[in-house]
């Protein structure tokens, strides 16, 4: 009795994981691609089973075509704006002199703050701030609120994304920047390369690593966003910032079309089941 | 040569002023308006307070239920982090420890196909799956969370723990230790930095979150947290900007304290 074989324990550090994992974690995964072929609507006791139908009415909406499109070209501006601007930020910051330490604590304060505070405050901006500025430079798109137009709206709410994201990045590209040596540096200077010259053949080559994790999170992030449509535009004007995320809980919270916002959950599976056997080949 | 290189110079330290100020000109517009009254941040939006005035501050306190907001914020955050940090720990230990064992792997893969399921996708079911066990309420949302975190924490945590050597626990066995002694008093000092890590990565994500609060809470008022209010503040005293403003301050400002007072993790 005294003694507990470390097997029993092993298992026993399993255990409460495991259980919780499956219950709330799975268990919702599972049951809502069961409702997705049934044509229950998330309020009465009853439902049937119907098999493909809400398939084919889902892909015969233009609603999800509209917001699958904005989804992609949201995530596509997000990707390459956050990736662009934190390596630049992250080279920058890495060759500072003097207040380094103080300049790195400011650009990380925004990852800080919650993405529903961000975007309320620039909620506020974009009505009261941004137009004066637009009207000061004599800019016309600018000088009315950028969140009333198509075009515009999806945008700024990329640009509000982007000014919260590029934090994290930033500093997982610093930490890529102090793993390469100094000599490396010292020699090309001594052969005289450039300063772009040094970036492309020494820099560059030791951040694709790192590259590939930023890539891979900023990725999901833009696949899955929701907070900053929703705070800053709720989805309009005319569903032009409507990426799926909004699309799905405006369908399923607002208009009880539960059925076929489970379909869409479904297609999110699809593609982003895509990503991870991509990144499983990238590890190797 | 030497030219390039000062051209360089002179280009990134613009860049860095450039983004600087995009980063601190915001955060500086909402302090100095949250101290202004609506008449006075209508004259000029973007200049100093004439005068310090609390009174949009002692309104938010007086009028609205901030400090109880605050407070299930706190409960929720702790809770759920120390629950995270009992359960993710021990679970990566045994996986990284059994690896090569099928039950143990299949664990670890079974765990790690959640990392990339969108949480739009179980919206709906976990709603109702909350509603059918009567869990719309602040522990239902913690057993969420910790559900949730298990995914990116077991990920995280078993390579960190198959990284670590294997002879300090084997002298701690020759030394009679069993499995649960030697993994609380050898391997969690050891994996301490992890700890951090994740300590930080799950406050940061469950004090700022939105969506699950959303779809868990608010049915009634008095469970809200501090995300949940201020996304109804908006609606609610739109007219009033300059008290949007004290409240975002006041909600974000926990967070930049903490932030403040940091141990050097992040850099």
């Amino acid at each position: 009795m005294k003694k507990i074989s470390g097997r029993a324990i092993y298992f026993s550090f399993t255990i409460v994981p495991v259980i919780l994992y499956s219950f709330f974690y799975v268990y919702s995964v599972i049951s809502g691609v069961r409702y997705s072929f049934t044509d229950w609507d998330g309020m009465s006791p009853e439902f049937n089973l119907i098999g493909f139908k809400n398939y084919e009415a889902l892909f015969k909406n233009p609603n999800f075509w509209n917001s699958l499109k904005t989804t992609v070209l949201y995530s596509i501006m997000l990707v390459v704006g956050v990736i662009v601007l934190s390596l630049l930020l992250a080279v920058s910051l890495n060759s500072l002199r003097k207040f380094r330490t103080f300049m790195k604590s400011v650009f990380f304060v925004p990852a800080m703050i919650g993405g529903i505070t961000i975007a309320l405050i620039w909620d506020q901006l974009f009505y009261r701030v941004v137009p004066l500025i637009g009207k000061a430079l004599g800019i016309d798109w600018l000088s009315q609120s950028v969140l009333m137009t198509g075009n515009t709206a999806l945008l700024a709410v990329i640009f509000v994304h982007i000014w919260q994201a590029v934090a994290l990045p930033t500093v997982i590209f610093i930490a890529g920047l102090q793993q390469i040596p100094d000599e490396q540096y010292e020699s090309a200077k001594i052969d005289g390369a450039t300063v772009f010259e040094r970036f492309r053949y020494i820099t560059f080559p030791y951040l694709i690593p790192t590259l590939t994790v930023n890539l891979v999170l900023m990725v999901k992030q833009g696949f899955t966003s929701f907070d900053f449509p929703f705070a800053l535009t709720g989805g309009g004007p005319v569903r032009a910032t409507e990426v799926i995320g909004i699309l799905i809980y405006n369908d399923a919270f607002k208009k009880y079309e539960v059925f076929s916002s489970k379909c869409r959950s479904l297609c999110i599976v699809c593609y982003c089941s895509c990503f991870f056997i991509d990144t499983d080949e990238i590890d190797k | 040569m030497k030219r390039e290189g000062f051209g360089w110079k002179i280009a990134r330290n613009l860049f860095l002023l450039a983004g600087l100020g995009l980063i601190l000109v915001p955060l500086y517009l909402v302090v100095i308006n949250s101290f202004k009254t609506l008449e006075e941040a209508g004259r000029n939006f973007f200049s100093f307070p004439s005068s310090l005035n609390f009174v949009n501050f002692q309104s938010l306190f007086s009028n609205s239920n901030y400090w109880g907001f605050a407070v299930n914020s706190l409960i929720i955050s702790v809770i759920s982090v120390s629950l995270i940090l009992i359960l993710v720990p021990a679970v990566s230990y045994a996986i990284a420890r059994n690896y090569t064992k099928r039950y143990y792997k299949g664990i670890y893969f079974y765990l790690l196909m959640g990392l990339f399921i969108p949480s739009q996708v179980i919206m709906l079911p976990v709603t109702k799956l909350m509603t059918n066990l009567n869990l719309l309420n602040r522990q239902g949302l913690i057993l969420l969370y910790a559900a949730f975190s298990l995914t990116q924490g077991v990920f995280l945590f078993v390579n960190y723990i198959r990284g670590l050597p294997y002879e300090i626990e084997e002298s701690a066995y020759m030394d009679g230790c069993n499995v649960f002694q030697t993994y609380t008093k050898v391997v969690i000092p050891l994996v301490k930095p992890m700890i951090a890590t994740l300590i930080i990565m799950d406050l940061l994500w469950i004090w700022n979150d939105f969506m699950l609060p959303l779809l868990i809470l608010n049915r009634s008022q008095e469970n809200w947290t501090l995300p949940l209010f201020q996304y109804n503040f908006k609606t609610e005293y739109s007219f009033d900007y300059t008290m949007a403003f004290t409240a975002y301050l006041m909600s974000m400002l926990p967070m930049l304290i903490v932030y403040c007072f940091r141990t050097k993790t992040y850099y």
